[in-house]
């Protein structure tokens, strides 16, 4: 079972396997609160989907095991949410398209802009760090000045989403001509870590 | 399943002739070309029999596919007419795919490429997507097949016998990992295999016209844990069917030795 979630993840390093979207988001959601105060804690990790609460039994466990290092600081309600999860549904471990969508951590983050996510640099071209965060396409951002060389090809980082895909209608177009790239604010690298070792 | 009008194993294993004669019944003038014309029909009109002869269904589920990003499309000012019918909807203006169609059509794709290089068929992968030319070359190299991922001469297809010479064997079957080329128009080659009759295998975005593709696979072509997963399929499904078609020989020749002793 973890050799199939390390597979299913198929980034190298990307996230932890996350466990079932933990309620304290849905409760986030229905109050969206965008200020910078909070975003800390609510950074959304679209890599490395997480598995919902109707996935196999036996895989929560080692995960439960794995799952300290997570990057936010999700409240103790993740454990509580995984040993439900294999309860509530234990025979079928199908589930369909549509509710998988619905559970996703894309579209439980809702409009793009202005959300904290966080990403992985796969490629760096001199001052260009190719960052992944889970959509659709990646975003480039300047190397910068501060701690410039932290970051290498493998660093997690945080980013302001701006947009998921750059794209626009020129005129006398068809169809909207798109850039093939996300545009994000590179805020940081990935510091709870540090803050977690240090306690 | 059967490329139309190629019966590429009948010229390898037998000259014509000695075929024609073993099928209209006439006792062909030695038992070894019957032999072999009679191993040769189980061969190839045995899994055609069964509707997924390769079991190319266990090779990949919906949460597989979820993870690796296929079912995100375009922005819906991008979105091609002719992929309505494959959307799930559109969120926040970015299409969705919708996987369970996606699973249909990626269940055919694999299967008639299984029986493409079952039947020795000639495959060429076609992507003109910069950030996966490589990797298509070393899926290629991979399972013995071939691609194409440069610039493509107007006259590839369509004037081969000219450009390289008289006897040139086409390729049976075109997969395309990305329909569009650097402009992001639709490229020549579906329109070539078309013409020339070469079956072809397409993963269309949002974004693509599946009008003229033979098997399209409606999917996200742009996330690079999709297009792995693509090439990784494929790879799978080819080599698979050509071990297939190494046991089925064996399987054969072993039958028709026990037969004739």
């Amino acid at each position: 079972m973890v050799a199939r979630e390390s597979s299913a993840r198929a980034r190298p390093g990307a996230g932890k396997v996350r466990g079932h979207a933990p309620p304290s988001d849905r409760r986030n959601m229905a109050t969206p609160s965008w200020g910078r105060a909070a975003s800390r804690s609510r950074a959304w990790q679209l890599l490395g989907a997480a598995r919902r609460g109707s996935s196999h039994g036996t895989a929560d466990s080692p995960v439960t095991g794995v799952s300290p290092p997570e990057p936010e600081k999700r409240p103790s309600s993740l454990t509580g949410a995984l040993d439900a999860g294999p309860q509530q549904v234990p025979s079928k471990n199908v589930e369909s398209f549509a509710s998988m969508l619905r559970h996703s951590p894309l579209v439980q983050m809702g409009p793009a802009k202005d959300k904290i996510v966080l990403g992985q640099i796969f490629h760096v071209v001199e001052d260009d760090l190719y960052i992944d965060f889970g959509g659709k396409f990646h975003c480039v951002c300047n190397r910068p000045e501060v701690d410039g060389e932290k970051y290498q090809k493998g660093s997690r980082v945080r980013l302001r989403l701006v947009d998921l895909e750059l794209t626009s209608r020129f005129l006398g177009a068809k169809t909207d001509t798109t850039l093939l790239e996300a545009d994000a604010v590179l805020l940081g690298l990935l510091e709870s870590r540090e803050i977690r070792q240090k306690e | 399943f059967a490329p139309p009008g190629r019966l590429n194993d009948a010229l390898l294993f037998t000259p014509q002739p000695n075929l024609c004669a073993a099928q209209t019944g006439g006792r062909a003038q030695t038992s070894f070309f019957v032999l072999l014309s009679v191993i040769n029909d189980k061969l190839i009109t045995e899994p055609l029999r069964h509707p997924d002869f390769f079991n190319v269904k266990e090779l990949f589920s919906l949460k597989e596919l979820f993870d690796a990003r296929v079912h995100l499309g375009h922005k819906k000012g991008c979105r091609h007419r002719f992929m309505e019918p494959y959307i799930f909807g559109c969120r926040l203006d970015q299409d969705i795919i919708n996987l369970d169609q996606t699973m249909k059509h990626l269940q055919l794709a694999l299967n008639f490429t299984a029986h493409v290089a079952y039947r020795k068929g000639i495959i060429l992968f076609i992507n003109r997507n910069r950030q996966f030319g490589h990797l298509v070359e070393v899926t290629a190299k991979d399972c013995g097949e071939y691609a194409h991922t440069r610039y493509w001469q107007g006259g590839l297809l369509t004037n081969a016998h000219v450009q390289y010479g008289s006897g040139i064997r086409l390729p049976d079957l075109l997969i395309f990992i990305s329909t569009l080329n650097n402009v992001f128009e639709p490229h020549v080659a579906i329109r070539d295999a078309a013409k020339m009759n070469i079956p072809t295998v397409g993963v269309v975005d949002t974004n693509c016209n599946p009008s003229i593709i033979t098997y399209p696979i409606p999917g996200n072509d742009d996330s690079p844990l999709a297009v792995e997963l693509y090439c990784k399929l494929f790879k799978t499904t080819i080599t698979r069917a050509k071990n297939k078609r190494k046991q089925m020989e064996v399987l054969y020749g072993l039958q028709n030795k026990a037969d004739s002793s």
